[in-house]
């Protein structure tokens, strides 16, 4: 194993690596799915006789001819018509009032509400069989007008569920402030900015592949971060006793929150694979995600900071319009994520943040790395950057000034969050130190007063994040089991999508129960043999499912230790545990390995739950930016990260994490984001061309650093990381920019700093004082 | 119509549709599917594959072009008796994968490049070209760079002894 620095590389780095595209099933179907081209409309006619006809076509329905199926053969489920789409509860990401006269159905039935919303299913014996039937269904859809922005929609002059306003959700954390707070404040800043919405985009699109077995069970296959959910969610709609479904999550390319739901080409699939007794597989491709997979961000905010005339902060009000685009069963709830971590890394006494989360003719918006949090921190931390430039403040002294002590842990913070531990002032003045703060500051100054230097900016951003998932979710199972042949088996409910589970967990147990860690296999992602489980989402695995196998190892040694006492009639007092061996304290015999107490008295299996608090790992991140005002377009020379999410488990997996995290946070500010016309549609005929991923080219030098503040909330100490860049490092970015230009209004530098966004802002008025 | 592929040395006699592209004959006929596709429109380059020793996206060709011709994927990178390649090798010692979905392409990419230019290590400027030609969501391409460098080098000093 010494060749390969994890445990994944030799299959992944070989070819052999097993994808859900790559399984090879027996008379296996393709799924391909038509789509809307239109935002909003009503369908008038779908018609797929045609379709039928085409060689190699199996089989073609809309939803009303789903519902005339015949009821299935398949004993173990009970099913007439397609079922819908669910809705998420978890994190509250979803309520019953949401979607309550709001059915999202599978297949579009008498209104399209989103562009690329599908109306018709067709499977083939193969990809190109079911495509050539997907291009002769004739779809007819009378067009509506089409609402896009939540400031659009939210005016319900146009309804998208007739009857429902188009707000579907309204939520609030923290008190009101009153107006007097403002009013007698020595300070006060606003603004309004744009969280543009996001893909996702993991490398690997959106897979499942549904196979029925013989013995009536059925076993679902996906590139999925919750596969006990996808099960639960897949038996309530099929009817199904949950013990008949297996789900299996293989080797997965990625995720970044937005692989956790049972989308509506789910239901589809699977459904079909019950209906017709046979294997059907989809595997989304890119551009078809590009219009209807979910995408993440959306929010329109305004804010409003005081301070005194020291810089002490007074209070913060944040209001977001979210646009949770057309169906609120995935991500009504999602802006709470903001309005829960409004407060920052600052003691502000006074903070209030209201969500009202609108319906728009847009595909759905769901977690996107960061989920919730990136918003909350770019608002404050652009907020902190204009307060600072009102005060004549350094930046840096400012939050200095406001940081809550690392002595106030546990912290309350106005907005309902309970901070475990952190010590924002040290990872601040790490971050500092590494780029050379006050060297960039000097070279600032210089450039000012040359005339033919291109003008260069210092953006700060500091951060406080959650991790580990929200009370009701925080918990997770697993299990150790120690064999005759001296293997030990470590079960969780986590699902890798990337993150190197099958490297890091072992290790962690390995070292817990102090043997090597090549006796140590981890199983995960499959319903059948980790019968319940949580997932891999909220930066929650090494935090929650690493604390859980650390408890199931400190069982398992309690475990091994009665039994060996059993076995030599002493009190369990008297027996050890160290290095996988048992041995009794007192007469010098050997020691006993734990293979061996096995042979001598059986199996030797623990199972648990284990339960944590919420993390907050934290950080600070400072970029600095070189602008060109002419060609509007942004060089960033140095990007520094500092994170601390605790007790790391791996130092080089989260670098790595942290780093990646980083690129796609630089994707925010300065590439993403997914361009509407008026009717609805994405403007990406180019696919990614048009959506631009950053690419090596666009990577600055990034140096990442750590600070190490353990969480008291599982004896592990670990917090979640790998969502860091994604919420510390835009802010950085923009507010460089912002330093750069020295702009006046800075509602003119929203995201993504696109070369006309950067142009426009640059023959803007600068603000007072500015040189 | 019938064809026939030479992939990493072994002869596949096919009969393909004219319109089945590389890639997914190479999946699905020869079921050799550690050539994965990231895009289906010749941009994220998961699918790199070298024709005649040169790279090309698999999803842009048809596999009908590549009659006679000879076509090495991800799975003939490593030496005849399993021994990984300096690249296999590098990308794990730089932690150059993270989910492993892009990694097939990038390896292609700089195994052709590596053969063509044993010297391109040289040339920090042309590895880092070569790295920009495909796309990782994961890793923020500076570890693939490092592993390509640690690779070339390691082919140099082989060469040079
Ligand atoms: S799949 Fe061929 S370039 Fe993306
Ligand atoms: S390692 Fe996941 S896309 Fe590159």
């Amino acid at each position: 194993m010494e060749q390969w620095a994890r445990r994944e590389d030799r299959r992944l780095l070989t070819g052999r690596g097993q994808f859900v595209a790559d399984m090879a099933v027996q008379n296996c179907l393709d799924a391909v799915f038509v789509r809307s081209g239109i935002a909003h409309g009503v369908v008038r006619d779908v018609d797929c006789a045609a379709a039928r006809e085409v060689p190699g076509v199996v089989g073609v329905w809309s939803a009303a001819d789903l519902s005339g199926l015949p009821a299935c053969a398949h004993a173990a489920a009970r099913l007439q018509d397609l079922p819908p789409v669910p809705h998420t509860l978890l994190a509250k990401l979803s309520t019953a009032e949401a979607v309550a006269g709001r059915e999202w159905p599978a297949l579009a039935k008498d209104r399209v509400r989103y562009a690329g919303e599908a109306v018709a299913v067709v499977v083939g014996e193969d990809r190109y069989r079911a495509e050539d039937g997907a291009a002769e269904v004739a779809v007819r859809i009378d067009p509506l007008p089409a609402v896009v922005t939540p400031s659009a929609a939210a005016g319900d002059s146009v309804l998208l569920f007739d009857g429902l306003s188009n707000t579907a959700f309204r939520g609030e954390a923290g008190t009101p402030i009153e107006e007097t707070v403002w009013q007698e404040a020595a300070v006060v800043v606003e603004a309004r900015y744009r969280q543009q919405l996001l893909m996702p985009t993991p490398m690997e699109c959106r897979t499942i592949l549904a196979v029925p077995e013989q013995d009536g069970r059925l076993t679902v296959w996906s590139g999925h971060q919750m596969p006990h959910r996808l099960r639960r969610e897949l038996a309530a709609l099929l009817g199904m006793p949950l013990d008949r479904i297996r789900v299996v999550v293989p080797d997965t390319g990625g995720a970044f929150g937005s692989k956790s739901a049972a989308f509506p080409e789910f239901v589809t699939v699977v459904y079909l694979a019950v209906m017709l007794g046979r294997p059907v597989r989809w595997i989304e491709d890119r551009l078809e995600s590009m219009t209807a997979a979910t995408r993440g961000r959306g929010q329109d905010q305004r804010v409003r900071l005081a301070a005194d005339a020291d810089g002490h902060l007074l209070a913060y009000e944040l209001q977001i319009d979210a646009d949770v685009g057309a169906y609120p069963h995935l991500g009504v709830g999602l802006p709470m994520q903001t309005a829960w971590m409004a407060t920052g890394p600052y003691a502000t006494p006074r903070v209030h943040a209201s969500v009202r989360s609108v319906l728009t003719n847009t595909m759905v918006t769901y977690p996107y790395r960061g989920a919730g949090r990136p918003e909350a921190t770019i608002a404050l931390e652009r907020s902190m950057d204009l307060l600072a430039r009102r005060l004549g403040l350094d930046p840096a002294e400012l939050r200095r000034r406001n940081f809550i002590p690392a002595e106030d842990f546990p912290y309350q913070t106005p907005t309902g969050r309970c901070y475990d531990s952190g010590n924002y002032a040290a990872a601040l003045d790490l971050a500092l130190e590494t780029i050379g703060y006050d060297t960039w500051r000097a070279e600032q100054t210089r450039r000012r007063h040359d005339p033919r230097a291109l003008p260069l900016g210092i953006g700060l951003s500091c951060y406080v994040e959650r991790s580990g998932g929200e009370p009701g979710g925080l918990h997770d199972f697993a299990g150790i089991e120690a064999h005759e042949d001296g293997t030990i088996i470590a079960r969780c409910g986590a699902a890798s999508s990337g993150q190197s589970h099958e490297t890091t967990f072992p290790a962690l147990v390995a070292a817990t129960l102090g043997v090597d860690e090549s006796r140590v296999q981890l199983i995960e992602g499959d319903t059948d043999a980790q019968p319940e489980g949580l997932g891999s989402f909220a930066s929650r695995s090494a935090q929650v499912d690493g604390a859980a196998l650390h408890h199931a190892s400190a069982l398992l040694i309690d475990l091994a230790r009665e039994r060996a006492a059993d076995l030599w009639g002493t009190p369990v007092e008297e027996v050890e545990w160290s290095d996988g061996s048992v041995h009794h304290v007192r007469d010098g015999s050997a020691a006993m390995d734990v293979a061996e107490l096995v042979k001598a008295t059986g199996p030797l299996s623990v199972d648990d739950r284990f339960e944590s608090g919420m993390g907050f790992p934290f950080g600070a991140h400072v970029a600095v930016a070189e602008v060109d005002p002419e060609l509007g377009t942004v060089r960033v020379l140095r990007l520094v990260v500092v994170d601390d999410c605790g007790v790391v488990l791996n130092p080089a997996i989260v670098r790595g994490q942290a780093f990646g995290s980083a690129v796609q946070g630089i994707g925010q500010a300065l590439y993403e984001g997914i361009p509407y016309g008026d009717d609805g549609v994405p403007l990406l005929a180019g696919g990614l061309l048009d959506y631009l991923l950053p690419t090596a080219t666009e990577v600055p030098p990034i140096e990442v650093k750590e600070t190490r503040t353990p969480s008291p909330s599982t004896p592990l100490g670990a917090k979640g990381a790998g969502e860091s860049g994604c919420i510390g490092t835009p802010a950085a970015i923009v507010n460089a920019v912002a330093d750069a230009l020295q702009i006046a209004d800075p509602g003119l530098l929203q995201m993504p700093l696109t070369p006309d966004v950067v142009w426009r802002a640059a023959r803007a008025a600068k603000y007072e004082g500015a040189r | 119509m019938k064809i026939t592929l030479t992939v990493n040395g072994d002869d596949y006699p096919l009969d393909v549709e004219p319109r089945r592209i590389l890639a997914d004959v190479l999946r699905e006929d020869c079921r050799l599917t550690g050539t994965h596709l990231g895009c289906e429109h010749g941009v994220c380059g998961a699918c790199t594959v070298l024709v005649d020793g040169q790279a090309v996206r698999s999803c842009l060709m048809l596999a009908v072009q590549c009659d006679g011709r000879s076509v090495r994927t991800v799975e003939g990178l490593a030496g005849p008796d399993g021994e990984p390649h300096p690249l296999q090798r590098a990308f794990s010692a730089e932690h150059a994968l993270q989910c492993g979905f892009c990694t097939p392409g990038f390896l292609m990419v700089a195994a052709g490049a590596l053969e063509a230019d044993p010297a391109i290590g040289d040339d920090p400027e042309r590895v880092h070209g070569l790295v920009e030609s495909n796309i990782c969501r994961c890793t923020g391409y500076e570890p693939i760079r490092r592993a390509i460098m640690r690779a070339a080098a390691e082919s140099a000093s082989l060469r040079r002894r």
